[in-house]
C-alpha cells in the first residue's frame, strides 16, 4: 500500500470517527459536557418537580413537534424538511424531555442515526426540594437559544410560548 | 386623429400587460381577502417583533369554514397588521383559525413562517379575545371566551382538526 493510499484511508477514518454521533440520550448527555461545541444551562426553578413535568408533558407536543422545510437557493433550488420529535419521560425522581431531529427530506444520512433521529437537546429536571426543581439542560451552544428560552419559560411556568422552530439549528 | 398613434397604442399595450401580471400575481398567491362581514364578535390583538432591525415580521390570521365531515374550506385572510383587529366569525359553527407569523431578513433574503392552528366554534351572544404574540423567536397564541352576562371568562383550549367531531 502506497503512502498517499495510507494517508487517505487515515484522514477518512479521522474525520469519520469526528462525525459519530451520540446514539443514546446519556451519549449526548456526556457529549455535550465535554470539550465540544455543546453546553449546559443549568436553572433553578420555583416549582415543584411534578409542576414542571406537567407543563413539559402539556407543551412539549404541541410545540416541538414540527416539521421545519428550508429552501436553499442555488444554481437550482434545494428543499430540505427537518422533522423534530419532542418526548418526555417522566418518573418520581426526575423529569426529561429529549428533542430529537431526522431530516425527512433533501439529505442523505451517511452517519448512524440513532432510534428516534439525533439529539439536538435533552432537559433533566430534578426535585431540589418540595418546592423548587433545578433543570439542566444539555444542547449545542449555537442554534438552541430560542428553545432553550421556551423551555425555562415552561420550567418556570411564566412564559408557555413555543418556540419558532425555523429558528433552530 | 389627436391621442392615436404608435405611443398612444404602445402605452396602452403597457397598461394591459401590467394590469394582467397584477391579476396573474394575486391569483398565484392564494390568498384572499377575508370578506369580515359578519358581526365582529373576535377581537385580536397581536404583538409582534422580529427582534431586529434588519427584519421583519407578520402576523395574519387565516379562517377555514369546517363542514360535518370535518373538512375545510378556506375563506380569507385578515392581515393583523394593527394592534388590535376586529374580526366576525360565522357563530354556531365551527371555523378552523390558522395564525401564521411570516419573518423576512433584509439582509441574506431569507424568510420563514410559524402556523399556530386552531378549531373554533363560537357561542351565539358571546364574544371573544385573541392575543397573539411574537418575541424573539417565541410565539404564543390564547383566546378567550367572554360571557356577557358574566364579568370572568375562560380560555378556550387549543383543538387540531384531529380532535374535530369530537364533543366540546
Amino acid at each position: 500500500m502506497t503512502y498517499p493510499a495510507i494517508g487517505i484511508i487515515v484522514a477518512v477514518t479521522v474525520l469519520l470517527g469526528g462525525c459519530a454521533q451520540p446514539q443514546s440520550a446519556d451519549e449526548f448527555r456526556k457529549s455535550a459536557s465535554g470539550p465540544s461545541l455543546s453546553k449546559v444551562v443549568t436553572r433553578e426553578v420555583n416549582r415543584p418537580l411534578r409542576e414542571v413535568a406537567a407543563t413539559f408533558r402539556a407543551r412539549a407536543p404541541e410545540c416541538l413537534n414540527a416539521t421545519v422545510r428550508r429552501t436553499l437557493a442555488g444554481p437550482s433550488y434545494h428543499v430540505v424538511d427537518v422533522t423534530y420529535k419532542p418526548t418526555v419521560v417522566v418518573t418520581d425522581q426526575r423529569a426529561e424531555l429529549h428533542v430529537q431531529m431526522r431530516h425527512t427530506r433533501g439529505v442523505i444520512n451517511v452517519i448512524q442515526e440513532p432510534e428516534g433521529g439525533f439529539y439536538v437537546l435533552i432537559a433533566d429536571v430534578h426535585p431540589v426540594d418540595s418546592k423548587r426543581s433545578r433543570i439542566e439542560i444539555f444542547g449545542s451552544s449555537t442554534g438552541n437559544d430560542v428553545m432553550t428560552r421556551a423551555i425555562v419559560g415552561w420550567a418556570t411556568g411564566k412564559d408557555l410560548g413555543c418556540p419558532d422552530m425555523a429558528q433552530v439549528g | 386623429m389627436p391621442g392615436h398613434g404608435p405611443g398612444r397604442v404602445i402605452r396602452l399595450q403597457c397598461i394591459a400587460v401590467l394590469l394582467v401580471g397584477a391579476g396573474l400575481l394575486s391569483g398565484c398567491s392564494g390568498l384572499k381577502t377575508y370578506p369580515n362581514d359578519l358581526p365582529k364578535n373576535l377581537q385580536v390583538r397581536t404583538e409582534a417583533t422580529s427582534g431586529s432591525a434588519f427584519s421583519s415580521m407578520r402576523v395574519a390570521l387565516h379562517i377555514h369554514q369546517v363542514d360535518a365531515n370535518c373538512r375545510t374550506e378556506y375563506q380569507g385572510t385578515v392581515n393583523l397588521n394593527e394592534p388590535s383587529v376586529g374580526v366576525g366569525v360565522p357563530s354556531g359553527r365551527m371555523s378552523y383559525l390558522v395564525f401564521t407569523f411570516s419573518g423576512s431578513s433584509f439582509l441574506g433574503g431569507t424568510s420563514s413562517s410559524t402556523r399556530y392552528e386552531t378549531l373554533l366554534q363560537p357561542r351565539a351572544g358571546y364574544t371573544y379575545d385573541a392575543r397573539a404574540r411574537y418575541k424573539d423567536g417565541i410565539y404564543h397564541v390564547e383566546i378567550r371566551e367572554n360571557d356577557p352576562r358574566r364579568s370572568a371568562g375562560r380560555e378556550i383550549e387549543r383543538r387540531g382538526l384531529a380532535d374535530c367531531g369530537r364533543p366540546w
